[in-house]
């Protein structure tokens, strides 16, 4: 067994899991712990003289050059491994635009020549570190906040929540609070917002929050920063994270959308899915986060419009097997390694549902061919196989 | 010429529609295109560490997670660190040592601990004991979720195990002719289990009890409610890490500085280059990590023309400036270079006008699938439109070749006329006139679009005469603004 094993890994190169996110990717390898890398999504851009985001793109072309630039970093300065022949899991949130998708695609079969390329989705990869088999993962991300079922490794799309409720809410709340504390319009960079939510900033509970929101924050300890040279208040500490919270007509909210997404899952897993939720996301990482959700569901779920349906919930949270910030990428990196060498597992509906994701696996032939990918919202990807649509491509 | 801290003034377009200074640009001796970053393939010649400037193997460097063994990072501030010795003095009390001769045996002991003369941390500030031996032996840390991973992933495995396990029994139930005989192989699943066996794949039993034994996660009411301290203690900014700090350990991500640990110094890479088009190598490093010179280095900077600004007037919308341009041949032939319009470059494909051989376009044929997937998809049209124009006379100039023992001439010939401002070894100087557009605004970009035609003399392969080829180049000036 162990001579196969030793064949087997010689044989079949360590694939590599990718997850490109707004503000952070991450790059490793399949089944290790924690990904190799997590960089900011930018490159040096040499024709321009700057540092270039991934997303920030105004044509296909754009983005193209953005990826293979972002890769090429990945590839040669991180993980120091050659991409030709080598298969990757990409892992993404199920709201990615078909542009971005279609382009990464091109890039890593045509211009990195890839074997392979697996697409794993961010809800269902993050499901795969507990093995639990109804989670509801609360993903805090940097644009977004998406709260999806995952249902014996299925997420139930109609019950999908997606708002711009991720650390860039909270860093613009910040940036207005410090604004207010200093006086003055500070235009703080990212990375130096970035560096004081991560060292001062903490979600109070709710009462201390709503308290200190009405009446002031208590002993207002000033910390001078150095180098942003701008006064960081506890004010400005504690509240920053308010945004998330903040309960509006649209009943917008993180606790909000969890609710929601809750009372459109099918009747039977509703209890099941109140009783497994799993906070994710460097967004997440924040202190205090999670016990304030917890909180505020168990408050709002008494409330109207919720009260008749979800009262009765208890809520129970998972601690993933991984920093915040890389549990989808550790999910990932668990599926890729699952999959394993060659054919790969059908799509396991168990407990462990969802750890052989063959269905959205695509080899470097089938993509050349085709040149098409696997798309929960393309009608094609779900008429049957036999349907004559599939003739007429 | 491309500049470290300035603008790139003269850019070459690529064989591939990009536009960069010759400095970034290859040239295939094989296609007789220039090629560039973009549209060659990258491929990781060797492995090693940038600091002690050891080679490191492939698998091993994958072994170790491609980090130096002997070399660690500060993680405070990304200074690689140094080794510092002191001496430890052994612990006996001063009557005990009554002879010279003893003390001298209990001689203080060399003990190392690594510092960094960047930002003065050190590995005794957050614990880390001193070591005995100079290189290597720091403890190594475990990431605290690596073996839940691991049950993990012996679960997912027997899973997958058994699913295909499930599958292959399906399908044999579905060709079996079913009731005649039932073999005793058969009834007991021995055939199966052999199987598995000479495929050394793991027996089912190991896969059950994975399965069995593994416990899912078990998610808990109690949320770990936010410590008092944030509520009542004063933050102290230095005892937090910053998000770079926390993100070079992506498995421990440490909050307090307390806790920063060494980081092994991530390996580099020595690159090789390969054109897409013809596979063939276009720059190949030496193996030693301490050399910066290549096997093979087909840079564009060695057999393409050179064109560099001298000076140019102001550009004025509707007039005509001088603009002084020196043409550099590279190469160890004479070479001809005539000046055109980028629109009077003919297209790719009837560039390469020489005969071919047979087993030449045979190979060519056999390549053409792969070449067209990558060519078909990325490859652009330079986009090389400008706001000015280049009156380009009607000359072949000739630019003798490179001569190194010329360098050391003085005297430049002055066979000037209207156009050749003087000549010197291989550099030619020239005097041009650029007309500029009257419906151009001013202070927007001065730019200029050039194209070269030259005689490029090709000495691969080495058995074949030398042969002349016509090639082309597009080139685009950037002439500072336009003036009002
Ligand atoms: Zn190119
Ligand atoms: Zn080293
Ligand atoms: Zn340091
Ligand atoms: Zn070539």
């Amino acid at each position: 067994m162990a001579l196969y094993e030793g064949i087997a890994l010689i044989q079949e190169k360590q694939a590599v899991v990718l997850d490109l996110g707004t503000d952070y990717t991450k790059f490793g390898f399949t089944g290790e712990a924690a990904p190799r890398c997590i960089v900011r999504s930018e490159f040096w851009c040499p024709a321009e003289r700057r540092y270039k985001r991934l997303h920030d793109y105004s044509s296909p072309q754009e983005l193209y050059d953005n990826i293979v630039h972002m890769l090429h970093l990945l590839y040669f300065r991180h993980v120091l491994v050659n991409p030709k022949e080598r298969r990757v899991v990409v892992v993404e949130s199920l709201l990615t635009p078909t542009l971005f998708r279609e382009t990464l695609a091109k890039v890593l079969f045509i211009h990195y020549e890839v074997s392979g390329a697996l697409w794993v989705d961010s809800g269902r990869a993050s499901a795969l570190t507990l093995a639990a088999p109804v989670v509801l993962v609360v993903s805090i991300g940097a644009r977004d906040a998406e709260v999806t079922a995952v249902v014996h490794g299925c997420p139930v799309l109609r019950a999908l929540q997606s708002q711009p409720l991720g650390a860039r809410a909270v860093s613009a709340e910040l940036a207005r609070l410090l604004d207010e504390d200093n006086g003055r319009a500070l235009n703080l960079p990212d990375d130096v917002l970035d560096d004081i939510k991560v060292r001062a900033c903490f979600v109070p509970g709710r009462e201390a929050a709503l308290q200190w929101a009405a009446r002031g924050v208590p002993a207002e300890v000033r910390e001078a920063r150095r180098g942003a040279d701008a006064v960081v208040s506890r004010r400005a500490r504690a509240l920053s994270a308010e945004p998330l919270f903040a309960r509006d007509e649209e009943l917008a909210s993180l606790p909000d959308m969890v609710l929601q997404c809750i009372a459109q899952c099918p009747i039977d897993a509703r209890r099941a899915l109140a009783a497994s939720v799993l906070v994710t996301g460097g967004g997440a990482a924040l202190p205090g986060l999670r016990a304030r959700l917890a909180q505020e569901l168990r408050h709002l779920a008494k409330l109207p419009p919720y009260k008749e349906r979800l009262q009765e919930l208890q809520f129970k949270f998972h601690s993933a097997p991984a920093h915040e910030n890389s549990v989808a990428w550790v999910g990932g990196a668990l599926c890729g390694a699952a999959c394993g060498t060659g054919a790969g597992p059908g799509s396991g509906s168990g407990a462990g549902g969802g750890a052989g994701a063959e269905g959205r696996g695509v080899s470097r032939e089938a993509y050349v061919r085709t040149r098409r990918l696997r798309d929960w919202p393309c009608l094609l990807h779900n008429t049957p196989h036999k349907h004559p649509h599939w003739d007429m491509l | 010429m491309a500049y470290l801290t300035q603008p790139d003034y003269v850019k070459y377009a690529c064989s591939c529609g990009q536009i960069k200074p010759i400095t970034s640009l290859y040239f295939c001796r094989h296609c007789l295109q220039i090629r560039c970053g973009f549209c060659i393939c990258h491929e990781v010649d060797s492995h090693y560490c940038a600091n002690c400037l050891e080679n490191m193997p492939s698998s091993e460097a994958r072994l170790k997670k491609n980090r130096c063994s002997s070399c660690f990072d500060c993680p405070s501030c990304f200074h690689t660190l140094s080794t510092r010795a002191t001496l430890a003095q052994p612990r006996q009390t001063p009557e005990q040592g009554s002879g010279d001769s003893k003390v001298e045996n209990k001689q203080a002991k060399k003990m190392y601990y690594l510092s960094c003369f960047n930002c003065r941390w050190t590995s005794r500030d957050v614990g880390i004991p001193d070591q005995p031996v100079a290189s290597g032996g720091w403890p190594e840390r475990v990431n605290p979720n690596a073996t839940r991973i691991n049950q993990l992933l012996d679960y997912y495995k027997a899973i997958a195990q058994q699913e295909k396990q499930e599958k292959l029994d399906r399908e044999r139930k579905k060709f079996a002719i079913r009731g005649k005989y039932i073999t005793l192989t058969d009834k007991t699943g021995l055939t199966g289990a052999m199987a598995r066996n000479i495929a050394g794949l793991p027996s089912s039993e190991s896969t059950m009890s994975a399965i069995a034994n593994f416990v899912p996660s078990e998610a808990s009411a109690d949320v770990e409610e936010l410590s008092e301290d944030f509520y009542t203690k004063e933050l102290n900014l230095n005892q937090m890490t910053s998000m770079p700090q926390r993100l070079a350990a992506p498995e421990w991500q440490p909050s307090s500085v307390s806790r920063l640990y060494p980081i092994a110094k991530l390996l580099s890479v020595k690159r090789s280059q390969r054109c897409r088009a013809c596979d063939h190598n276009l720059t190949k490093p030496e193996y030693n990590p301490g050399s910066i010179k290549f096997k093979i280095e087909l840079l564009a900077f060695y057999h393409v023309p050179e064109v560099k600004i001298i000076s140019y007037e102001p550009i004025k919308p509707g007039c005509t400036s001088a603009l002084l341009l020196k043409l550099t041949n590279p190469t160890g032939h004479e070479m001809q270079v005539r000046l055109l319009q980028p629109e009077e470059v003919p297209d790719t494909e009837d560039r390469l006008e020489e005969p071919k051989s047979l087993e030449k376009s045979l190979e060519k044929s056999l390549n053409l699938e792969k070449d067209n997937l990558w060519y078909e998809t990325v490859q652009r049209k330079a986009d090389v439109t400008a706001t000015c124009r280049v009156v380009t006379p009607d000359v072949t100039l000739t630019l003798a070749q490179r001569d190194d023992a010329a360098e050391y001439d003085d005297d430049a010939t002055h066979d000037a006329n209207d156009i050749i401002l003087w000549r010197k070894s291989n550099k030619l100087a020239l005097r041009l006139q650029v007309s500029c557009g009257a419906e151009v605004g001013a202070a927007s970009a001065a730019e200029a679009a050039l194209a070269l035609q030259y005689r490029y003399r090709n000495t691969v392969p080495a058995a074949h005469e030398p042969r002349d080829h016509t090639l082309h180049a597009t080139l685009l000036l950037q002439l500072g603004h336009v003036s009002g």
